[in-house]
């Protein structure tokens, strides 16, 4: 018997069903994608919303910015522009994402009109250890409202402190170190690269 | 005819109790721990796992006869692994809070040793209505077992039953006395001590049974 016609007497059923349930999950992919995509930009516009309370709509800048993502990846990230009902900018809003201790953290950030400070981050996905990692997760919670008002620039995990200080200092969540760090990087990869971004196109003057 | 009915109804019936997954056999913990701090959280994980069993008990079925001995296994992941896509994706579609609260749970059904044990103990050896009747008895059996334990630890720990379709609807509630407060439920020590009960309940009856 031939090597080949050997293989594929062993084979074919794995072969055949595969494409079988390839094409299955195409068809499910492909129904489902644009809802499951509408559903991401709900959340987005909710979480950002619910960071930055005055804004009305978020219109996304011309051109992606690249931010180096690590491991000599670069990603396109999509800014939005949060504005009032005036049309008066009062925020800045996008997604950024990165390691997790269990899988990747997908991030909303938010920024005051100048940049200058951050309005906070919700948690898009992430799937980190319940009752410890998915502390993150938690809106108004320890961890997160640390973020809100600290400068948007570097920041720095400790694993002790003052987490009611707002300043460029996180303090961990106990048992959920990896996780804390995380977040603390993905946030410090994305927002000095946005910010800089903005001010060489000349969007963060008034 | 009578005999194959009668075989059917047995099959059926062994998952609810005499076999039941989660009671008689102690399989699928790890979703049984972890997603009975609410009610609606574990039907939707009931309802995933007899999407997953259904379609996988049938398609072994279908392919029982065509199975080579050392690709068996690779197949039934395979088959598994599909239909968990399926219904991640369909709960990522249109129920986002509820995918995103059961986080990898419903991916992690592929490992689930329920299904991988019904395409091997039953589904693998018999007919499609058999493999059926098994799928919908087993699930329905895993689901009932995973309600009870999350009605149970909901109620004790936030005091009320509430299910969330955009808004909340509270089912139940609890009168407002101390002892129905007891928030180490929601906690996986509250999962194991009602499971713990729960297994120690069956254990009672059914030795008075027997």
């Amino acid at each position: 018997m031939s090597k080949l016609r050997f293989f594929w007497e062993q084979s074919w059923l794995l072969l055949v069903s595969s494409l079988i349930f390839g094409v299955l999950l195409a068809i499910a992919d492909t129904a489902w994608a644009p809802r499951i995509a509408r559903n991401e930009v709900e959340k987005f516009t909710r979480l950002a919303g619910g960071m930055l309370p005055e804004a009305k709509r978020f219109e996304p800048i011309e051109s992606k910015i690249p931010v180096d993502a690590g491991k000599g990846k670069t990603v396109q990230v999509e800014v939005y522009r949060a504005v009032d009902d005036s049309g008066r900018r009062v925020g800045w809003a996008f997604v950024c994402e990165g390691s997790g201790f269990a899988d990747k953290i997908k991030l909303v950030v938010a920024a005051d009109a100048g940049f200058e400070k951050l309005a906070g981050f919700g948690v898009l996905s992430s799937n980190e250890t319940p009752g410890f990692g998915d502390k993150i997760t938690i809106p108004g919670g320890f961890y997160q409202k640390q973020f809100v008002g600290a400068p948007a620039q570097t920041l720095t995990l400790v694993k002790t402190g003052d987490a009611e200080r707002i300043d460029s200092e996180i303090v961990a969540i106990s048992g959920a170190t990896v996780t804390s760090q995380a977040v603390v990087d993905i946030l410090n990869r994305y927002v000095s690269a946005v910010r800089t971004a903005l001010q060489e196109q000349g969007l963060l003057r008034n | 005819m009578a005999d194959n009915q009668t075989h059917l109804t047995r099959t059926f019936l062994a998952g609810l109790w005499q076999e039941n997954p989660v009671l008689r056999l102690l399989l699928g913990m790890c979703p049984t721990l972890a997603v009975t701090t609410s009610v609606q959280a574990a039907l939707t994980m009931g309802a995933s796992v007899i999407f997953v069993l259904i379609g996988s008990n049938l398609v072994v079925s279908l392919m029982r006869n065509l199975l080579k001995p050392h690709l068996r296994i690779l197949m039934f992941t395979l088959t598994i692994a599909t239909f968990v896509t399926i219904a991640d994706l369909f709960l990522k579609a249109y129920q986002p809070a509820m995918s995103a609260k059961l986080g990898p749970y419903i991916p992690l059904i592929i490992v689930n040793c329920i299904i991988i044990c019904r395409a091997e103990a039953c589904a693998s050896k018999n007919g499609l209505l058999v493999s059926l009747a098994d799928a919908v008895g087993m699930g329905l059996g895993f689901t009932g077992a995973l309600t009870i334990l999350a009605l149970i630890r909901e109620l004790l720990a936030t005091g009320q039953i509430v299910f969330e379709f955009g808004h909340k609807v509270t089912l139940l509630t609890l009168p407002e006395v101390p002892l129905f407060r007891m928030a180490g439920m929601a906690m996986p020590v509250g999962a194991f001590l009602t499971l713990g009960l729960m297994l120690g309940g069956v254990k009672l009856l059914t030795e008075k049974r027997a």
